[in-house]
């Protein structure tokens, strides 16, 4: 079964589900898409380089097969939930102290 | 090359750590924002990374990492949550400063 690929749209629906859930709206705004498209420039380079060399493999069996280079689509789209889910929660801690605002 | 996992981290956090710092980026006006971020994302992608791994959905080269392993990750793979989830918040405020300033 294609575990990772299950994996990695579930992980993404759960993080645009929190989004909404804590009402952080980062999914909404145009700034976090122009960012992502940022950190997925850096991620070609790097996650390029660990598949490439490869530093890590990935077994066949539990994701699609399909690849950017060398890089499992996947793993774009795990990348969008550790991204977006590090910014949604950083929004969401840093309103909780007003005091720190200026 | 066994340092080469980190060496690749190094390369990742190495900008971010250093103009982290920079007042504009007010990132490090919220300590425990920052804490709490880092922290709460990298809890469920180490447990993910953690039965992913044990299910060999993944594994990695003997070669390229340094070796001590954490419930059969090697410590590279560790760091990597803290790393990425700390660039990401680093990336967003610069994207956000970048944005504001071109208005």
């Amino acid at each position: 079964m294609k575990e990772y690929t299950i994996a990695a749209v579930a992980a993404a629906l759960l993080v645009a589900f929190l989004d909404r859930k804590l009402r952080t709206r980062v999914l909404r705004q145009s700034a976090f898409w122009i960012f992502l498209a940022v950190m997925y420039a850096f991620k070609l380079l790097a996650n390029g380089y660990l598949t490439w060399r490869p530093i890590v493999t990935y077994n066949s069996e539990f994701f699609l097969g399909v690849r950017v280079f060398t890089i499992p689509v996947e793993d774009f789209i795990y990348g969008f939930s550790l991204i977006a889910l590090s910014v949604i929660l950083w929004e969401y801690f840093k309103v909780q102290k007003p005091r720190a605002r200026r | 090359m066994r340092i080469e996992y980190m060496l690749v981290l190094v390369c990742i956090v190495i900008g971010p750590l250093l103009l982290s710092r920079d007042k504009k980026l007010k990132l490090y006006a919220h300590p425990t924002a920052l804490a709490k971020t880092i922290g709460i994302v990298c809890a469920p992608f180490w447990v993910w990374d953690v039965v992913a791994t044990a299910r060999q959905h993944w594994w990695f080269n003997e070669s390229y990492v340094l070796g001590p392993r954490l419930l059969g990750m090697p410590i590279e793979e560790w760091l990597f949550f803290v790393v990425l989830s700390f660039v990401s918040i680093f990336t967003w405020e610069s994207t956000k400063y970048f944005l504001r300033r071109q208005r």
